[in-house]
């Protein structure tokens, strides 16, 4: 017997078979795909089997009234939202196939998510003719995995949106705004703890509206852009220690000044009256060669106290680079510090492949606009 | 009032064993002097070694000697604490021992005896507090360097190289010298070590000469050594850094001035090519095809007459191969694990007395000393002979490179002639 429950798993047994044999004609005789379906065909005919055996938790399928009474038959006890999710979701995965994989990808984790959440909620809801004991069921099945994710991203949204307003903000003003949401966090979670009977829905509004005006300025923030400064220095490819020439431009100061490495560096580099100079662990005085051992990773300093921005460059070598196709390029090794002012100091590490003696050109720190420079020894 | 439990009266089967259990009893207490006093012999034993060259009770040097100062009146004070201890614990043990008297009257608290206890060992720590740190900054001195080497661990052998800046160059060292394996210092000098790893932790000791000090990646440690005898002093890494840890040893030479000069000064000879039609020329052939993408030989050129430069970056994960420039003037190889000289020579070199010990080192491996079991067995299968990872099939997770030798699968007429052109690197 064919009873109402069984229907969906028979038609979907049965569409399993259809696309098991259309994937076995359209891929050749492909056969794993044809043996997943077929194996998915015959577990929805074994559930439907069971569904017809059992007449759907026997309930006669003439008995109106049974029907009329069961949980499977009362309506939704609350509007759902899954659908409409599930729906956008599948557009972020359209998005996302015709333009970023990464769209593409939490498009398709949004849908797992939501249709899971869909099924879940119809299970629940159908569980008994009780919608709070649907509730607590609902909650018992997804509460571990929703409040964990929810607060995950809300922490996320925090994060994001409070980096975006400290990245957009002057220095100065990023310094107060630190200070003030510090205190004022502090302040509230004094006054929570002083007075453990507030309402409720006071805390949480107040909680509610910092969180939209949190998330509001970050994307105001985020669309207005960084700070100047940092946008200049991401043009000048900074970051990336690339450019070790004598270009003018931005000095982060606060940087210069916050060396981690400094504890064990191979050398420190001064520059000092115009001067180069190397101070080198174990060696007594100012040197005017580094040793530095080959295909280790040494750290060197640089100090600047001198006027005026100033950077230190290292040259080691040069290294053919294929380019594919037979195609060959020399390519100069060199690493380099960021402008540094005066009193600054910055530091970076770098592993020399090749001994100093293989080379055309022996290996140097310099600082360009400034005579002289420290040779460098690797043996 | 304290009550003692009720016995009841055994049955003749609790007789039987009880009258078992006494014998075993008393076979116990006569088996325990026999075996406190065959473990007291042993660790007397343990203290007679004749052949302990990693003895640190043996200085050879101002800084172990700074160090043996120090741990001789440490132990004296240690050992005497230790024997109060255990005679009053035995003493405590044996008379309140059970004898089925009253359990004695329980208190809590004493506090001039508590503060009695506290004070005495905080006493006792300051007073070898004062030494020790006075020790620590003496070892610590390097401002009266007189040579500095930089010395680099990786998996699983050591790399000394001499820079040539400094006071080194009053030492003739006027190009960079890069050695492995033994550590060649002048004898009374203050030589300062540059300690640091390519690859993982590891820990540098030479017990007859300092203290141990670890390799770290990134950072530099100073380490200073002194010998003041000419010798062999052996020492092993001391921090476990894989695999082959057990395999990574080191020796530290000292020779006399003059005989540093002369071992700088062949360190520094130009390279010279096997002659023509020689087996070694054919083996300077097979070091070329197979060694010299790791191994450098300074002055090693291609048919075409271009300097061969190795590249061990790209094969090995620590990107350093020991340099065998002057590799049979050394008495080790692979990490100093296994000697180059048979046994006798070996003997010849170590037992040598301080004045004749410079020539006979300085004389390296000839073909009659050459232990060629050893060499060839390496040459043949280094991972069978010392575990380094080089099983080629799990390399995935290293980017490809070796984190030591692999085998080469060299035949046996390659191996011949690799022998004869290493025989000649002096």
């Amino acid at each position: 017997m064919i009873t109402t429950g069984s229907k969906l798993l028979y038609g979907l047994g049965g569409g399993s078979l259809v696309a098991a044999i259309l994937w076995f004609i359209a891929n050749d005789g492909g056969s794993i795909g044809s043996v997943a379906l077929v194996f998915l065909a015959t577990a929805l005919i074994f559930f439907g089997a069971i569904a017809s055996y059992t007449r759907d938790g026997h309930v006669l399928s003439t008995d109106v009234a049974a029907h009329a009474s069961s949980a499977a038959n009362q309506p939704s006890v609350a509007r759902s939202l899954w659908p409409i999710g599930t729906a956008i979701s599948l557009g972020v995965v359209v998005v996302g196939l015709v333009s970023n994989p990464g769209i593409f990808k939490v498009g398709v984790a949004l849908v797992i998510a939501m249709l899971a959440e869909w099924m879940v909620q119809a299970h629940a809801e159908r569980s008994s003719a009780d919608a709070e004991y649907n509730e607590r069921v609902r909650g018992y099945i997804v509460h571990p995995l929703e409040l964990p994710v929810a607060g995950a991203l809300l922490l996320a949204v925090v994060v994001l949106a409070f980096s975006r307003i400290m990245l957009a903000a002057s220095k100065d003003a990023s310094i107060l705004l630190f200070a003030i949401a510090g205190a004022v966090i502090l302040a509230f979670g004094t006054l929570l703890a002083v007075k453990p009977n507030l309402n409720r829905k006071i805390v949480g509004g107040i909680c509610g509206l910092a969180l939209v005006a949190l998330a509001g300025t970050g994307v105001a923030t985020a669309l207005d852009g960084e700070r100047e400064q940092l946008t200049i220095a991401a043009e000048e490819d900074h970051f990336s220690h690339r450019e070790c020439t004598e270009e003018k431009g931005y000095a982060d100061k606060k940087a210069a000044r916050s060396v981690g490495s400094k504890s064990s560096v191979a050398a420190t580099i001064t520059l000092s009256g115009g001067v180069l100079s190397a101070e080198v662990d174990g060696f007594t005085g100012p040197q005017q060669s580094v040793v530095l051992q080959r295909a280790n990773p040494s750290t060197l300093v640089f100090v600047n106290e001198d006027e005026g921005y100033r950077r230190m460059v290292l040259k080691y070598g040069m290294v053919t680079e294929d380019l594919g196709d037979g195609v060959t390029r020399d390519v100069e090794l060199e690493a380099c510090t960021l402008l540094v002012d005066k009193g600054g100091q910055q530091a970076f590490t770098v592993t020399i492949p090749k001994p100093s003696f293989a080379a055309t050109e022996p290996y140097s720190i310099t600082v360009p606009g400034v005579e002289g420079r420290i040779e460098v020894v690797v043996p | 009032m304290s009550h003692r439990p009720v016995v009841e009266k055994p049955n003749e089967a609790m007789r039987t064993c009880e009258s078992h259990n006494t014998g075993d009893s008393m076979n116990t207490r006569r088996r325990l002097p026999l075996a406190l006093l065959s473990g007291l012999g042993l660790l007397a034993l343990a203290g007679c070694a004749e052949d302990a060259p990693q003895d640190t009770w043996q200085p050879a040097g101002p800084n172990a000697r700074m160090i043996d100062d120090l741990q001789q009146p440490v132990f004296l004070v240690a050992g005497i604490v230790g024997i109060i201890v255990i005679a009053a614990v035995a003493w405590v043990i044996i008379r309140y021992r059970d004898k089925g008297q009253a359990i004695p009257e329980q208190t809590h608290g004493k506090p001039a005896l508590e503060i009695t206890l506290t004070v005495i060992p905080v006493l006792i720590l300051a007073g070898v507090a004062v030494p020790t740190v006075g020790t620590i900054f003496d070892l610590a001195k390097t401002d009266d360097t007189e040579m500095i080497i930089n010395v680099t661990g990786q998996q699983w052998w050591w790399e000394y190289d001499y820079p040539s800046t400094g006071d080194n160059a009053s030492y003739g060292i006027a190009e960079p010298i890069v050695t492995s394996g033994q550590l060649v210092i002048p004898e009374d000098t203050k030589v300062l070590l540059r300690i640091t790893s390519r690859d993982v932790i590891h820990s540098y000791w030479i017990p007859k000469l300092n203290g141990k000090k670890d390799g770290v990646p990134g950072r530099v440690h100073l380490l200073r050594l002194e010998g003041d005898t000419p010798g062999i002093y052996a020492g092993q890494c001391t921090e476990f850094c894989g695999l082959s840890h057990a395999y990574m040893r080191m020796e530290t030479i000292v020779l006399t001035r003059a005989d540093f000069d002369a071992w700088v000064a062949n360190q520094l000879a130009p390279y010279e090519s096997p002659q023509e039609g020689t087996l070694a020329s054919e083996g300077e052939q097979v070091f070329l095809q197979q060694c010299a993408r790791c191994h450098q030989v300074n002055g090693i050129v291609d048919s075409q007459g271009n300097l061969v430069v190795s590249a061990p970056e790209q094969y090995v994960v620590s990107g350093a191969a020991p340099n065998l420039t002057n590799l049979m003037t050394r008495n080790t190889f692979a990490g100093a694990t296994w000697d180059l000289l048979k046994a006798e020579c070996r003997d010849d070199v170590w037992n040598a007395s301080p004045e004749q010990f410079g020539a006979r080192y300085l004389a390296g491996v000839s073909e009659e000393c050459l232990n060629q079991k050893d060499l060839r067995e390496w040459l043949r299968n280094s991972p069978e002979k010392k575990p380094m990872y080089a099983d080629p099939a799990k390399l995935a997770e290293t980017g490809g490179k070796y984190r030591g030798m692999p085998a080469l699968g060299l035949t046996e007429d390659q191996i011949d002639a690799l022998v004869a052109y290493l025989l000649e690197r002096k």
